[in-house]
């Protein structure tokens, strides 16, 4: 009885490297924190427009097709590092995006677009950040992947990359075929 | 008149200073209804800092924590309790942002094991107990 | 050249070390052995000089140097700066390494050699492991070409000299444990046939690795107060649990090791501590350096690295623990203890560390566990410590007041009860003076106090009485603990704050202070601009005091802001001002704090330190008769 309870220890250890092995091996971020909203409706929310004259409802803007929505600011540098996507997006794969303006000037979000060029197809501002708060956006830019019927089927946090692209993409291709 | 204006001008460049250090609460925040007020402190300092490295919003001068420390406080305004605001927040961002993970199952192991540690070595020492072991 | 000839040093380092396992384990030739242990000492210890000498002369065509230096950098903090990295830091880990190496070296004789020579080649192992793995996954000695005009490495916050001392003095702690855990697993593999008092060995390494590592964490937490702007210094961040739970068990293995010594007792279970002194050092730099987890403290993120670190981690602490498992049988005794004794004391300090221990560990791995078999993930912070660890540590300082003057074997109750009715006495006292004193109530307060005069009073009054019968670096050590709680207690329970918009001339209260905001200035440092707040002090009778500073500093080369809080430390309080921002015409954000007894922490983990140095003399002069 007593040689049992003597090899547990080395016996936990291992369970523990392997765990941590297999923490090391597959792929993931350790300082991303996955979204509490992933297969749930989008948040309500109702606000100003960039360039619309009338206010944006996101319950007629969202439910018909696939949107992405993309979370952004002037003064934030990776967001620019990351329109030429964005951009992508919306010239290659003729997605509709939604820009949400976070906790920006306005007039320098006009700007902006015009300078780097405008993918979205509307631009509803968040002018104190609540909206992004009510999405579980922590750190900008955000972009959020929504199904047909309004529901939030992914989320990247940071500027988009070749591989964070490529995987949109597929889910999109995905979500498609579910139709 | 040059001290002014190398004052206002440093004083300037820190307002757009968004790294380490932290400041947290402001005055301006600070509430008048004193129980209120600490409230707000000792939920925010369960909140834990989603772009900080291990700091409570209470600790941290980060956008985002100023944000949600003057959401707290108006979510008290309104009569919300404190089960209600975490409730509000891990909607929004998971049981990441609470820095005393809730009691799930999930946490389970988590909360109880120090428990079990504890027993286990209590039986140890009775194990090793003279009087005992004569029984 | 320099850089090439470091590298070159690395290589010769591992062919000792290769030498050395083989000679320990084969031929068994002392001399080949002697020079095997010197070569590595002094070939490791060229790689670092010759690292440190890169970095003071700026070349910048060492990536490790672009990296981390910078050709402002005072001198100072241009040797600093190379272990503050993680490649640089490793060189310092192998210079300990090799030095407890010599030192283990150093008590060959013919009676032990057959148990020396085994430590030796698991040593040999151990320094193998690590030097291929700086070699091939962090080698500081890579080269850029072209060479590169300036240096990336200028954090201000990083220069500071408790921060520069911080590491060297930590890793004598992490290292010398590994002279434990050699020893462990040499008594296990040979089944101690020749009776050898391993543990008279063990002693001195293990007293001289954690006194080191108390002071190394304790300068840690000094840092973090000064320097992080609210009054914290320890977060319960995986790093700096990472240093504590190889201090939990040293502490264990410590107060056993006295066991072992007197009883012959206990053997199997301080081999297992030894071993996870040791272990619980590597899987803390395993945590920091793979990137499995992010923390303030991470070195640069690369999983390439952890699954060396983590294959190296999984050969030496499955080898040992499997061998322990299988071996420790042997070291069984039937002796047991009565709970009233001396014995049954330290082995009630050795359970409750090992449970704190444990509890730590869970909670640091924990959101990894919950990441790997849920999609979530949750975060564990100081509440949960708090909730925790604190309930279990009590009744270990309690027994921790009477414990050290039990007698071996049974005690009469009543003579114990006499023994301390004079502490008992002081501990009422003095609890009710600070009561009175701070004038509000906490259950945790009144813990706090009651605990630290417990210990404080039992020790003050051995100390006082001469008592010949226990050692005295015990009884420093242990006042050092009822000082360290004592401050721990003061800082958390009874602190006020202050945060309030003043402008210049403006007012505040706090507690009996008057701080009066007196003016702004701006100073011009070395490699910096910033804004100083000067702030009056005066107490009740309107004495000025002192005068507080805290600045706001830019430093233009690398663009970083910094926040220099300014403390006026006294034995009852710490006066604590930050100034926030502002401007002239609306005032400025000022944070006031009133930190009680702090001081108490430093001079406690002082104490602590002053006991271990003694105890280690003490030790090694017996060991030296011997």
């Amino acid at each position: 009885m007593v040689k049992q309870i003597l090899i547990i220890p080395s016996i936990f250890f291992l369970i523990i490297v392997s765990i941590f092995f297999y923490l090391l091996i597959i792929d993931r971020n350790p300082s991303e924190i996955p979204s509490n909203l992933i297969n749930k409706t989008i948040p309500f929310f109702e606000t100003e427009s960039l360039f619309k004259n009338k206010k944006f409802i996101s319950s007629e803007e969202f439910g018909n097709e696939i949107v992405l929505v993309n979370f952004f600011a002037t003064w934030c540098k990776p967001c620019r590092d990351e329109h030429g996507y964005i951009k992508k997006f919306q010239s290659k794969e003729k997605l509709r995006i939604i820009g949400i303006n976070y906790k920006d000037d306005p007039e320098k979000a006009n700007a902006w677009l015009k300078d780097l060029g405008n993918p979205y197809s509307d631009v509803p501002l968040d002018k104190n950040g609540r909206i992004a708060i009510d999405w579980g956006v922590y750190g900008i830019p955000e972009t959020f992947v929504i199904s047909s019927d309004g529901i939030i089927k992914y989320r990247h946090v940071g500027p988009i990359t070749k591989k964070i692209y490529k995987k949109i993409n597929l889910l999109i291709a995905t979500l498609k075929l579910k139709k | 008149m040059i001290n002014k204006i190398f004052v206002t001008l440093v004083s300037f460049l820190f307002f757009f200073n968004l790294l380490n250090i932290s400041y947290a609460v402001e005055p301006n925040e600070i509430m008048k209804n004193k129980d209120h007020e600490i409230r707000a402190r000792n939920i925010s300092k369960n909140v834990r800092c989603m772009i900080c490295q291990n700091q409570s919003i209470d600790e941290s001068n980060a956008p985002l924590a100023k944000d949600l420390r003057v959401l707290i406080r108006n979510e008290i305004k309104k009569g919300k309790s404190d089960d209600e605001i975490y409730f509000f927040l891990t909607e929004r961002y998971g049981d990441f942002i609470l820095l005393k993970p809730p009691l799930k199952l999930n946490t389970l192991a988590l909360w109880f094991l120090p428990f079990v540690f504890l027993v286990v070595g209590v039986l140890i020492l009775f194990f090793y107990n003279k009087k005992y072991r004569k029984v | 050249m320099i850089p090439s000839l470091g590298n070159f040093t690395l290589w010769l380092s591992l062919f000792f070390a290769v030498f050395q396992f083989f000679s320990s384990r084969k031929n068994k030739n002392i001399k080949y052995i002697s020079l095997a242990v010197i070569f590595l000492f002094f070939s490791s210890l060229i790689s670092f000089f010759l690292l440190i000498y890169s970095h003071v002369i700026s070349d910048f065509s060492v990536i490790n140097v672009v990296q981390n230096s910078h050709t402002t950098k005072p001198l100072l903090y241009k040797i600093a700066g190379v272990w503050g990295n993680h490649e640089g830091s490793m060189l310092l880990w192998m210079l300990v390494l090799t030095l407890v190496n010599y030192f283990i070296f150093k008590l060959l004789n013919k009676k032990n050699s057959s148990f020396i020579l085994k430590t030796l080649e698991i040593q040999a192992f151990i320094i193998i492991g690590f030097l291929l793995f700086t070699i091939f996954t962090s080698n500081p000695f890579l080269r850029v070409f072209p060479a590169q005009l300036e240096g990336l490495g200028f954090n201000p916050i990083l220069q500071d000299p408790a921060l520069a001392i911080h590491p060297p003095l930590l890793y004598i702690g992490y290292v010398g444990f590994s002279a434990a855990f050699s020893m462990s697993v040499a008594t296990l593999i040979l089944n101690n046939k020749k009776n050898i008092f391993w543990y008279n060995y063990m002693k001195p390494f293990v007293i001289g690795a954690w006194t080191f590592l108390t002071i190394g964490i304790a300068l840690g937490s000094v840092w973090a107060y000064y320097e992080l702007g609210w009054g914290g210094w320890w977060f319960w961040d995986p790093v700096e649990n990472a240093s504590f739970m190889p201090w939990l068990i040293g502490t264990a293995l410590l107060h056993s090791l006295i066991i072992v010594e007197k009883r012959k007792s206990l053997q199997a279970w301080v081999l297992l501590l030894a071993i996870l002194a040791f272990l619980l050092s590597v899987i803390g730099t395993f945590l920091v350096r793979s990137g499995i987890l992010t923390s303030v403290h991470t070195f640069a993120l690369d999983p390439s690295r952890g699954i060396y670190i983590l294959i190296f981690t999984a050969l030496l602490g499955g080898y040992s623990l499997i061998l322990f498992g299988v071996k420790s049988r042997k070291f069984f005794d039937n002796n047991y203890f009565s709970s009233f004794s001396k014995e049954g004391s330290i082995l009630i300090n050795n359970i409750f560390m090992t449970v704190v221990c444990a509890t730590v560990f869970l909670g640091t791995i924990y959101p990894l566990l919950v990441e790997a078999f849920t999609n979530n993930k949750i975060s564990v912070g100081e509440p949960y410590y708090n909730s925790t660890v604190i309930p279990i540590m009590i009744p270990a300082i309690i027994v921790m007041g009477i414990g050290p003057i039990l007698s071996w074997g049974k005690e009469d109750k009543l003579k114990i009860l006499k023994k301390i009715i004079p502490s008992v006495l002081i501990t009422l006292i003095m609890t009710i003076a600070i009561f009175l004193f701070y004038k509000s109530y906490s259950i945790l307060g009144f813990a706090g106090i009651i605990l630290s005069f417990w210990i404080i009073s039992n020790n003050v009054l051995n100390i006082i009485r001469k008592n010949k019968a226990y050692s005295m670096s015990m009884f420093i050590a242990h006042l050092g603990v009822g000082l360290l709680i004592l401050g721990i207690t003061g800082s958390s329970v009874w602190q006020d704050e202050k945060i309030v918009k003043m402008k210049v001339k403006n007012e505040i209260k706090i507690k009996n202070y008057n701080i009066i905001f007196d003016q702004i200035v701006e100073i011009k440092g070395i490699n910096y601009i910033a804004v100083r707040g000067n702030f009056l002090v005066r107490d009740d009778e309107k004495k000025i005091i002192t005068k507080l500073k805290p600045e706001n500093r830019f430093y233009p080369i690398t663009n970083i802001f910094t926040s220099e809080a300014s403390i006026h430390s006294n034995l009852f309080r710490d006066l604590y001002i930050v100034l926030g921002e502002g401007n002239m015409a609306n005032g400025w954000v000022v944070r006031i704090y009133y930190n009680p007894l702090v001081i108490w922490i430093w001079i406690g983990s002082l104490l602590i330190f002053l006991g271990g140095i003694v105890s280690l003399n003490t030790n090694l002069k017996k060991l030296l008769k011997w």
